[in-house]
């Protein structure tokens, strides 16, 4: 049996800077992952990470703007503890190795994103996120962590009402494994893949939350689903809010910039969800190019565009063959980050002792319905260095628990069901009806109606799903069995997501719904928390948003 | 000289730049990229001034010499820089100079046509591998073979032109080693050794390269069941120009070309 | 568009040998060769095993070669790598195939645990309260280096690692390349001398392939370049590479060109047993009349030549390095 103090599932962002705070505080900690550290999806992140770093700017400010944005759904005392560490939390990875983009006078360049104007937002290039997990990635060389490479989780193990540890499936050589843990933290990303149109990475499953789901952990606002107005049609293709945040315009077929209709202040800079709906809008009503408005960049000029945005101008000549010092880029929304997740308080733990859960998977809550652009690195780095440094202390009191081998033989032999079945679907087929009816049901514009027929089309798909059917019946990289259990996974999320969505009545930040389109202050500021019994129904509660300072007020762009 | 020899035949006008410079050949660059862009510029300014385009005959001088073009023709800023350091020795680099191989000559202005003309003594029977050399390769963006992926298969062209046999081996367009023979003996070898031992074992006589940097490289390799002699591109030509072996030095050959002339029925 | 796919395929748990497998699947126009991957596995056969995640050029891991080079399968379109409306995909070379285009990348990694890939500060060193203070131009200089994406292609083209796996391989020496050259890093000159021994910078033949296939145009080769500079100007010289380049920049400024006579053994630093080895060549040569003149000399224009060394040789800026 392999045993450690602390396990931390899943290698982006999160999970290393728990993982790092947590060896660094002397316990012995191992780190488990689907895939190479250096392929998780922080990685892709773009644009920046907030923090109050100027003397015109302050924590309250960040805090303020952060809680704004979440259209007052973040909970105020998780904000404050965002916004108040994040400086430090952001020195920290200077001095780990972190390359950002500097001024003359040597010091962070900061780059004004979102809505509020002020910079605020160090980046390097846009490929912050590439950095960011490149940094963290050296420390977890540096300190020589245990890294199970290629080891997909499959369940959590929990003995006594604490958490003991996991199953997990070893994708070189097809062997189950139980790790067991006297502490676990999940980190195991979001899941945009649940969409059809998406800027996630394939990987990004939802595995950590559909464990947590099942073993009756509640997931927490799992409807706020943030959509980014700025993708590459096809691929879904992140182009980065860094891209307006340095003057890009957005304009229709008529060549109007017109967000000025939608948000006459803020243009381009609106809320996320804001400028979705108004693209979505502009197309709806006759005035998109092919389903896109137009991301036009022209007028920064060549040198601004390769000293800010390189990796931008690759991606649009790579992946949409447009160049955009000199063409403006089609774009449109894609699915592209959960607010919502494994319901946690504010350092990590959750409803079982010993589990622990943070970043995207989780949901503390500081983005509430609309994540600000540039707060979700800050995340992974403030509480990733918080719940690795609790969940260390945990581990340190807590006493190992024997876990049946029996888990690992019952996993095994479920696997191998999967992978001797002769007939039934493939996992792709039903992987694209669930991803089309998200995007069209649960995306930028939402009804009852459409929710209900998602929901019915969800329970359909969980049913044919025990039906799907392997090509591949091998053991060693058997990627056709990683992909069905992943699928398993998606469908569990999405009937939470769905669930979750049907019930809230009114409309707020990314969660629009046409039948309800007025936020409802007096009967739905409030979370939402799913959680499935042992026979599978699930079950919503809610809890109150957590109020210190900013009292809810109209967003107005 | 093979090149002197043959130029008259491909109706080539040989201009020595007098007082030309080495270009570096990679060493001088990797020691100061700017000195070496420098003294090529001055070497490309003094073509420039004559109105002629350079010809390389050495895959390592053309990759150096296309570096420093791509850079001086694409970074105005870079070349003002190395003008500047010119500008007192009189020279300016204006940006019209070319530089080509013997081997982009013959297949892109010369043609394979009038090479076929040229041939008094096909080379039928023989069996040649082709090596290209690191230089005339890459990167592909410097030395053309974006614009012209047909340059990666000229050798084979030219080798069938002449009458011979091209022979296919894996190690066509990898390296020779020989940069490193005083830093990895080994290593160097090793390489050297791998391309001859596999074109060898695929039936060739002899290989041919427009890069005379393989050449002392395959001299030290001594296995004896690989001794396959190197020959450069222009004294290929100067045999199926019928020039005799002698006349193209092939005597000197530390490996000796004998049994693949026999092939021609011709002795040294 | 009609295109086929020859696709390396090998089952460690079934097949002795490697083997190709075509398959022949109509896709858009503007697909990816890495979309066409997932087409198959997910339409056609799904047993083919290949590694992808971000498919947006930025995570490294669906690295394989295709037509022959390394390089990204989502980065590549596929009506740029048909030829004859076939791309043949191969697993990556220097690491041991897993199966079909999956491989092992151990060594890979094996290399870059080796140059310490992370910022050592001095012990005694108090960092500032906020940020360290880095100049933009050293920041755009290292992005570089920084934007590599550990895919592996550098490595799986390296011909000196074909035939030498000990060689540290560009993407772990650019890696170092970094770290030498960053502020906050103490040990820049330690790392030069352990870089400079053997299997390190002056291993490097300068073929160019990793500059060739790096899909994030890190030019590691460049950077192994850099690295070479930095030795010698830290004074690492004690090396043949070292001594080779010298004697190669000497012979250039004196002359004009190259004196071949000399040059293997003042790599050498003279050193009459190690250069035995290379006496049977020369004498050969000798006797054959292809050696090169021990005379060697001076070439006209030499005067010029001197003057741009001298020009060139006052004090460079960080910038003339690039």
């Amino acid at each position: 049996m392999l045993r450690h103090d602390l396990l931390v599932v899943g290698a982006g962002g999160a999970g290393l800077r728990a993982a790092l705070a947590a060896a660094r505080s002397g316990v012995d900690v191992a780190i488990l992952s689907k895939v190479h550290p250096l392929r998780s999806h922080t990685g892709a992140a773009e644009g920046g990470i907030n923090a109050a770093f100027s003397e015109q700017d302050s924590w309250e400010n960040h805090a303020y703007d952060t809680v704004r944005e979440s259209d007052w759904l973040a909970d105020q005392d998780a904000v404050e503890v965002l916004t108040r560490e994040g400086p430090d939390a952001v020195y920290e990875l200077d001095h780990m190795g972190a390359i950002f983009s500097r001024g003359p006078d040597g010091r962070f360049l900061l780059r004004p994103f979102g809505p509020e104007g002020i910079p605020r937002t160090v980046f390097a290039g846009d490929t912050t996120g590439h950095v960011v997990l490149q940094t963290l990635y050296q420390q977890v060389l540096k300190d020589r962590l245990r890294v199970y490479e290629e080891w997909l989780v499959l369940d959590l193990i929990l003995e006594d009402g604490f958490c003991a540890g996991v199953l997990a499936y070893e994708i070189p050589t097809g062997t189950v494994h139980a790790v067991a843990a006297r502490a676990v933290i999940l980190a195991t990303g979001g899941a945009g893949r649940l969409y059809a149109s998406t800027t996630n990475a394939f990987i990004c499953t939802g595995d950590g939350m559909a464990i947590a789901l099942r073993n009756g952990i509640p997931l927490k606002d799992m409807e706020m689903v943030q959509f980014h107005p700025t993708t590459l049609p096809g691929s879904g293709i992140l182009i980065t809010e860094g891209a307006r945040a340095e003057g890009g315009y957005l304009l229709n077929a008529r060549g109007e910039r017109f967000m000025g209709r939608y948000a006459p202040r803020m243009m381009e800079q609106a809320g996320r969800d804001v400028v979705c709906r108004a693209e979505q809008t502009e197309v709806d009503e006759g005035r998109g190019v092919n389903g896109c408005v137009l991301l036009d960049l022209r007028h920064l000029g060549e040198a601004k565009i390769m000293s800010r945005l390189a990796h931008t101008r690759e991606l649009c000549v790579t992946f949409a063959g447009v160049d955009p010092v000199h063409e403006p880029v089609p774009v449109r929304p894609g699915a592209h980050y959960f607010m919502g997740g494994i319901h946690t308080d504010l350092v990590g733990r959750t409803t079982i002792p010993g589990l622990y859960a943070v970043g995207e998977c989780a949901c503390v809550s500081v983005h509430g319905a609309n994540r600000l652009g540039g707060n979700s690195l800050l995340e992974l780095l403030v509480f990733g260095r918080r719940v690795g440094e609790n969940a260390a202390e945990f581990a340190r009191n807590q006493k190992g628990v024997e876990i049946s081998e029996a888990r690992v033989r019952d996993a095994e032999r479920e696997l191998a069901r999967i992978v001797s079945r002769s007939d039934g679907e493939r996992w792709a087929a039903l992987r694209d009806i669930l991803g089309n009816t998200m995007s069209r049901e649960m995306g930028i514009f939402r009804t009852g109606e459409g929710m209900r027929q998602c929901l019915a089309v969800i329970k359909e798909l969980q049913e044919r799903y025990k039906r799907v059917r392997l090509d591949d019946r091998g053991r060693v990289y058997n990627y056709d069995l990683v992909s069905a259990i992943e699928l398993g996974f998606m469908l569990d999320v999405a009937e939470a997501v769905v669930v979750s969505g049907l019930a809230r009545q009114e409309s707020r930040g990314a969660h629009y719904r046409r039948d309800y389109p007025k936020r409802d202050d007096d009967n739905w500021l409030r979370h939402t928390v799913v959680h499935r019994d042992p026979l599978g129904n699930l079950h919503l509660d809610y809890l109150p948003v957590r109020i210190t300072r900013w009292l809810p007020a109209a967003r107005v762009y | 000289m093979a090149m002197e020899k043959i130029a008259g035949k491909l109706g080539l006008e040989l201009v020595g730049l007098e007082g030309a410079a080495c270009t570096g050949a990679g060493v001088l660059q990797e020691r100061d990229p700017g000195l070496a862009d420098t003294l090529n510029a001055r070497t490309l300014a003094m073509a420039e001034r004559l109105g002629l385009p350079v010809l390389t005959i050495c895959s390592t001088c053309q990759g150096v010499f296309s570096g420093t073009l791509y850079r001086l023709n694409r970074d105005p800023v870079w070349r003002a820089r190395i003008n500047e350091k010119l500008a007192d020795l009189g020279y300016t680099y204006k940006g019209t100079a070319r530089a080509a191989h013997l081997l982009w000559v013959l297949v892109e202005d010369i043609g394979l046509d009038r090479l076929r003309e040229l041939v008094v003594r096909p080379l039928r029977g023989l069996k040649v591998a082709a090596f290209y050399g690191c230089y005339i390769l890459r990167p592909s963006w410097v030395v053309g073979t974006d614009e012209k992926p047909e340059r990666l298969k000229y050798l084979e062209k030219v080798v069938r032109v002449l009458g011979a046999e091209p022979v296919e081996f894996p190690g066509e367009y990898k390296c020779c080693g020989f940069p490193i023979l005083t830093t990895n003996r080994r290593n160097s070898l090793m390489m050297a050794g791998t391309h001859l031992t596999d074109a060898r074992r695929r039936g060739a006589d002899l290989m041919v390269t427009p890069c005379p940097l393989y050449q002392p490289e395959a001299v030290k390799y001594r296995d004896p069941n690989v001794r396959l002699p190197v020959l450069h591109l222009p004294q290929l030509l100067g045999l199926a120009f019928g020039f005799s072996p002698k006349e193209l030095r092939l005597d000197r050959h530390v490996v000796s070309v004998l049994p693949a002339l026999e092939r021609l029925s011709l002795k040294v | 568009m009609l295109v086929t796919l020859r696709v390396r395929r090998f089952n460690p748990e079934t097949d002795l040998e490697p083997r190709f497998q075509e398959y022949t699947v109509d896709v858009p126009e503007h697909f990816t060769v890495l979309d066409a991957l997932i087409t198959i596995r997910e339409r056609i056969d799904g047993t083919l095993a290949f590694r992808y995640s971000c498919r947006m050029a930025i995570c490294g891991a669906c690295g394989m070669r295709i037509n022959g080079l390394a390089g990204l399968a989502c980065k590549t379109a596929l009506r740029s790598a048909l030829n004859d409306g076939t791309v043949t995909l191969e697993p990556m070379g220097n690491m041991p195939v897993a199966k079909d285009l999956v491989v092992n990348m151990e060594p890979f990694w094996h290399h870059l645990r080796t140059v310490r890939p992370y910022i050592e500060p001095h012990p005694a060193r108090i960092g500032p309260q906020n940020e360290y203070r880095i100049s933009p131009e050293l920041v755009d200089e290292l992005s570089e280096v920084v934007r590599c994406i550990m895919c592996g292609a550098c490595f799986s083209d390296c011909t000196v690692d074909e035939i030498d796996i000990n060689f540290l391989g560009p993407a772990a020496l650019a890696r170092a390349g970094w770290l030498v050259r960053d502020p906050r890093d103490s040990r820049a000159a330690d790392r030069l001398r352990e870089l400079s021994k053997p299997h390190g910078i002056w291993d490097c033949t300068r073929c160019f392939f990793c500059v060739q296939v790096c899909p994030k145009d890190v030019k590691p080769m460049e950077q192994i370049l850099r690295l070479r500079r930095l030795a010698v100007e830290a004074g690492i010289t004690d090396n043949n590479g070292a001594r080779h380049t010298q004697a190669f920049v000497d012979s250039v400024k004196e002359t004009g060109w190259l004196d071949e006579f000399t040059l293997v053994p003042k790599s050498w630093g003279w050193n009459p047993v190690a250069l035995l080895p290379e006496l049977p060549t020369a004498v050969r040569m000798l006797v054959r009349k292809r050696a090169p003149s021990p005379v060697h000399p001076r070439q006209p224009g030499v005067d010029e030549v001197r003057n741009l060394f001298e020009k060139t040789e006052r004090k460079r800026s960080v910038k003339d390095d690039a």
